[in-house]
């Protein structure tokens, strides 16, 4: 498997939705140590409206379902997760608005976009304790891989997962010094960020999906 | 918790309703986006200047659309920001041709929705702008903010705005005129009391009946410390050192003084700080030119008051002294 289909991007978000519902009183939990214990709710939020309208999302291209994703989760969720989140998905939208495939090396590109997204509207940088951290290490897998000969998307999955979970414990004794966290200060040293362990968590249940066996997991 | 409210969910799209009627001929409103817009703009000749924060800061910004200040305003939940839709019909509806400001106070969610926004209507071929207020001095970074706070100094950039506009002023002369604005104002406040936003039905913070919370935020947000309560007057003492000294205003400057109501301090109160501010002002050799006492960007229904201080130019004096007609009006 080279491409990627816009049907391969619908199960993805799908199973990112799911992931969302299923642990939303987790990632609450995750982000009452150091933050307002919102994330999961706001998360929820805007992937239950996801999964509200999936019939009606537009489809015609990888980049109309995703910006129609951003704006129903931007739609839904105030605060600082429905900028953040939106933008990644408006970004990477935005890069394939008339594609019903793309390669790795348009996947780098978008998440590329994304990421260069969320640190323009935070103002976040990689270290400071946020989902950066683990979005910025996926991309790099995807990168290396993407130049490659024979390269097969299912072996960059679960690469690429295996550095989400190791961003969780590489961070953990971290300051926070974007979101709400980083007024907590000290509070947020030795607790993993719920942003980050959202998106690790994610990505192991895109394996699940895709059919791909999970990476050994991590030792927290 | 007693306040005047059916159903908390209701309070901001019934306080909307009501602005909307008590002005009906002057404003519109939009339920779906929780618009508040003048009746006659958009119009081609004029660039719209518009803002949006979280309610609860009444009469910021949703009561300061008329003629001379904002276009439109979308107000979000009480102290939640607007979500990045209502922001982006807000520009789509106030379209020009000759383009759109957009003010926003310094508070995170605002700006991420905001620029999302913009992002969004740019994309769409839309000629927007952003200004960031960032006016309190208290502390660089607070709960909900990166840098500083933008409080009720936000006034001055949209009348200055507003009136310029009004004017026939295009986008990037408005832009430099909330530049000035913004570079020459300063503020600080003080709470006495917490407040309660309906949905939530409790306070959003503890503070003894003794105690006052010295550079507060408009959320209630820490400032500069907690201090026992003191005399009027050594508290307007310590408002006006840390706002005259900031910018700083020197003697001769010709300056608009302004003694801000957090929402639940009588006016009599804001006069009784009042004094003590102009006299301070006088001391120090500034020409107050023009005076502000009153509620212009509140907390509900928080007791409490900030001062702020504007240096003037010619073209700034003129614009606060044209006129204007808001939803909030005492003749």
């Amino acid at each position: 498997m080279k491409e990627i289909t816009l049907a391969d991007v619908e199960t993805a978000v799908k199973s990112i939705a799911t992931t969302a519902l299923k642990n939303e009183q987790y990632f609450c939990e995750l982000d009452s140590y150091a933050g307002d214990a919102d994330f999961g709710v706001s998360l929820a939020t805007g992937f239950r409206a996801i999964e509200q309208e999936w019939n009606e999302l537009d489809r015609s291209s990888i980049g109309t379902f995703l910006l129609k994703i951003s704006m129903v989760f931007s739609k839904n969720v105030g605060g600082c997760s429905g900028p953040i989140w939106g933008t990644g998905f408006m970004r990477a939208g935005a890069l394939s608005k008339d594609r019903t495939t793309i390669t790795l090396d348009d996947l780098d590109k978008m998440l590329t976009a994304s990421i260069e997204g969320i640190q323009k509207r935070g103002g976040a940088q990689l270290g400071d304790k946020t989902l950066l951290d683990a979005l910025v290490p996926i991309r790099d897998i995807v990168r290396e891989h993407a130049g490659k000969p024979d390269v097969n998307a299912r072996d960059v999955l679960q690469k690429a997962t295996e550095v989400a979970n190791e961003a969780i414990e590489r961070t953990k004794g971290l300051v926070a010094k974007r979101g709400r966290q980083q007024f907590t200060g000290d509070r947020s040293i030795g607790t993993p960020d719920p942003g980050i362990v959202a998106i690790a968590t994610m990505m192991n249940d895109l394996c699940t999906q895709f059919g791909v066996a999970k990476p050994t997991p991590s030792k927290n | 918790m007693k306040k005047f409210v059916n159903d908390p969910a209701k309070f901001v799209p019934e306080m909307l309703e009501g602005i909307f009627l008590a002005n009906e001929g002057k404003l519109k409103y939009e339920p779906k986006y929780n618009l508040i817009y003048r009746a006659d703009r958009p119009s081609k000749n004029h660039v719209s200047v518009i803002q949006g924060s979280g309610s609860g800061h009444e009469p910021a910004h949703v009561m300061t659309v008329g003629s001379g200040m904002l276009d439109a305003a979308s107000p979000g939940n009480v102290f939640a920001a607007p979500p990045m839709e209502y922001c982006l019909e807000c520009i789509k509806l106030m379209n020009t041709p000759k383009g759109v400001l957009v003010l926003i106070n310094n508070y995170q969610g605002d700006r991420m929705n905001w620029d999302m926004a913009i992002e969004m209507a740019e994309a769409e071929g839309i000629n927007v702008k952003s200004f960031i207020i960032d006016d309190d001095v208290a502390v660089q970074n607070s709960s909900y903010t990166i840098g500083r706070r933008g409080v009720a100094g936000n006034f001055f950039v949209m009348k200055a705005c507003g009136a310029a506009a009004e004017k026939g002023a295009n986008l990037d002369q408005l832009l430099e005129i909330a530049k000035k604005v913004n570079a020459n104002v300063r503020s600080m406040g003080v709470a006495l009391t917490s407040c309660t936003p309906p949905a939530k039905g409790k306070p959003i913070f503890e503070l003894g009946d003794d105690e006052m919370e010295v550079g507060v935020g408009i959320h209630g947000e820490p400032g500069r410390r907690r201090d026992k309560m003191k005399p009027a007057d050594a508290i307007v003492d310590e408002l006006f050192d840390a706002v005259a000294k900031d910018l700083p205003f020197k003697s001769g400057d010709r300056v608009a003084l302004m003694v801000n109501g957090l929402g639940g301090t009588p006016p009599s109160e804001l006069y009784v700080l009042y004094r003590k501010a102009a006299l301070r002002a006088k001391a120090a050799g500034l020409n107050i030119v023009r005076n502000y006492v009153g509620n212009y960007c509140t907390s509900l229904e928080m007791a409490g008051a900030s001062l702020t201080l504007l240096k003037l130019d010619k073209e700034i004096e003129e614009l606060l002294a044209a006129p204007a007609e808001i939803a909030v009006r005492v003749f």
